[in-house]
């Protein structure tokens, strides 16, 4: 099969495009490190829910379908709190594995849930703008991606004022800096870290709604790929950095895309951890990570 | 009777892939690379003794040989990174392995038969066991010989200098480091061994299914082997025995009649036992009640921590 110019740019544009879930994905990882320096495993999963939840009030309530933008990532945070109060809020502080361990219990737990109440089969998706299709020069954007793209745009806005611009992100950032500094100056960790995690759980059920509707139906086999991607986003990007993610976000879905195209879907995921390789080699600390000496 | 063969094989099995991660562990490193070296070791004795035609034991050694050569090789790239990097950095090597396999196709003849790897097909064609006439019994010592033999070794490493190199590199890198211990030949030993172990276990799997495909060694396999040594606890070897008897023996076959309700309670349940027990069910301080019980106990013991 003869590539052409074309082809490939046009490969690159859909990537990058898609990638914006990723850079959600990456986006919440990272976010959920940097404030605890633990990693958050269900929290793919929990994105997925939220999708799943407003999908279905949607369904059932017969509510304007647009609407499932809006109560999925609700969902989202209201999972994303229960991941922190079940998973997080009651483990040792110094223990890294028994977090760990227990948001991957949470990760089975909500796969298997959905898979129950769905018996296993993908649900159908709402796409929106999905007849709309724009061409400038050569090249095709697609109306439903083009929409992904702006919404995770406007959402990434909104999360960088949220962290720079309020004090509640003043003191999310203070307590990623140094715990018991913030706690001395009178911020109550726990509660920043619990608003930590469900504004992470919004983006996430944001990012859950947006890949749905990219790819067109919903199913918990997304699971488990949408976590390894996020996770790989969030290292290429550096743990704990947030343009990282968002670059690393777009840089994936681009770099996924044209090796769909060169490789064939067999194969394509294997170059996207061989990129992973390449980064951790050359630069283990990511793209704006600072390096890290010990954690 | 056969049932129960068979389930004694898997926990065998599983407890193999529990302690190549547990020694992983010991030196405070998280792997979910080990089901990516169980594939390797599955895949690489299959082919010795299907397309080879080699005795078992041959075909398995060089199983764990070449499954621990891959450890050796992702341990240095490993050494770079630290903590939750190493998480996100084995899971991509597992898949990456099971995307290979995936990919893999070599049909060859042997004795007028096509058998092989047949890339999404799986490789189906393991029969060592049933063409050499050992019958479930004999399969069942002949795993649970290498489970005595492996344990044995990780319970003696815990008795001479090198188990406390690397539970001390485990619980402080910089400590350990600055009283001498070269962290980097630990980990990399450690990581070296774990694959040994893996492709042992890998091999022992796939001839006692007779069958391996791709979709075998998940993620979900990977986080499997991690969570019998941090469920068991990590103050002693039999704490990975212990949680492979509980999670498959009584969580998965046990509650058979819970149906798929089963699978929801097995994530509520490690949710529970980490809020509860977060240092494993076979803590440090369990560990030293039940020594003093025993009477073999000494005093300091009891201010050891999990």
């Amino acid at each position: 099969m003869a590539i052409d110019f074309i082809d490939v740019v046009q490969a690159i544009i859909d990537g990058l495009l898609f990638g914006s879930t990723y850079a959600l994905i990456g986006l919440g990882f990272t976010l959920i490190f940097g404030a605890m320096h633990k990693l958050n495993l269900a929290y793919a999963a929990s994105a997925i829910a939220g999708a799943y939840v407003g999908l279905a009030v949607i369904l059932m309530s017969g509510l304007p379908i647009v609407l499932t933008f809006v109560l999925g990532p609700v969902a989202g945070g209201v999972i994303g709190f229960g991941v922190y109060i079940t998973c997080f809020r009651y483990m040792p502080p110094t223990n890294m594995l028994a977090p760990l361990m227990a948001s991957i219990g949470a990760l089975f737990f909500i796969d298997e849930i959905i898979i129950h109440a769905t018996a296993g089969s993908p649900l159908a998706f709402p796409a929106v703008m999905d007849d709309v299709f724009l061409e400038i020069g050569d090249y095709g954007f697609r109306g439903d991606l083009i929409f992904v793209l702006v919404t995770s745009l406007i959402a990434m806005l909104v999360l960088l004022y949220v962290l720079f611009g309020t004090r509640l992100g003043l003191a999310t950032r203070a307590v990623s800096q140094q715990v018991v500094a913030a706690e001395l100056c009178g911020i109550a960790s726990h509660r920043t870290n619990a608003t930590t995690f469900a504004i992470t759980g919004v983006l996430g059920g944001l990012a859950g709604c947006m890949a749905a509707a990219a790819v067109g139906v919903i199913s918990p086999l997304l699971t488990v790929p949408i976590t390894v991607k996020g996770l790989i986003v969030t290292v290429i990007g550096g743990l704990g950095s947030i343009p990282g993610a968002i670059v690393a976000g777009f840089a994936v879905g681009g770099f996924e895309n044209l090796f769909l195209l060169l490789f064939g879907v067999n194969q394509r995921d294997i170059y996207v951890f061989l990129l992973l390789f390449v980064f951790l080699v050359f630069r283990p600390n990511g793209l704006f990570g600072k390096a890290i000496n010990r954690d | 009777m056969a049932y129960y063969f068979g389930l004694l094989q898997t926990i065998g099995i599983h407890t193999l892939l529990g302690l190549s991660a547990y020694i992983l562990l010991l030196t405070g490193q998280l792997s979910l690379a080990q089901v990516g070296f169980f594939a390797i070791g599955a895949y690489v004795s299959g082919i010795l003794t299907v397309i080879f035609e080699y005795h078992i034991v041959p075909g398995l050694f060089a199983g764990a040989l070449v499954g621990g050569f891959f450890a050796f090789l992702v341990g240095f790239p490993a050494l770079r990174i630290k903590g939750l990097m190493l998480v996100v950095a084995t899971i991509a090597f597992s898949e990456i392995v099971r995307l290979f396999f995936f990919n893999l196709n070599w049909r060859v003849m042997v004795n007028g038969v096509e058998v092989g790897p047949d890339s999404t097909q799986g490789f189906r064609e393991i029969r060592f066991y049933a063409a050499n006439g050992w019958d479930t019994f004999d399969v069942v010592l002949f795993i649970w010989l290498f489970v005595i033999l492996i344990m044995a070794m990780l319970w003696w490493l815990d008795r001479v200098r090198a188990g406390a190199t690397l539970r001390a590199v485990g619980e402080d890198e910089l400590a350990a480091q600055s009283s001498g211990v070269n962290i980097v030949a630990v980990k990399v030993a450690a990581m070296t061994f774990g694959g040994v172990i893996a492709g042992l276990a890998g091999g022992l799997y796939a001839h006692s299914a007779t069958y391996v495909d791709h979709l075998t060694f998940s993620v979900l396999l990977a986080t499997f082997a991690v969570a019998y040594p941090i469920l068991g606890g990590l103050s002693s070897v039999f704490g990975t025995l212990i949680a492979v008897i509980f999670i498959q023996g009584i969580l998965i076959e046990g509650m058979r009649f819970l149906g798929d309700w089963r699978n929801i309670f097995f994530g509520l349940l490690i949710i529970v036992a980490m809020n509860f027990r977060p240092a494993g069910l076979l803590d440090g301080n369990v560990v030293a009640r039940i020594l003093r019980i025993v009477g073999r106990g000494k005093g300091s013991d009891g201010e050891r921590h999990a």
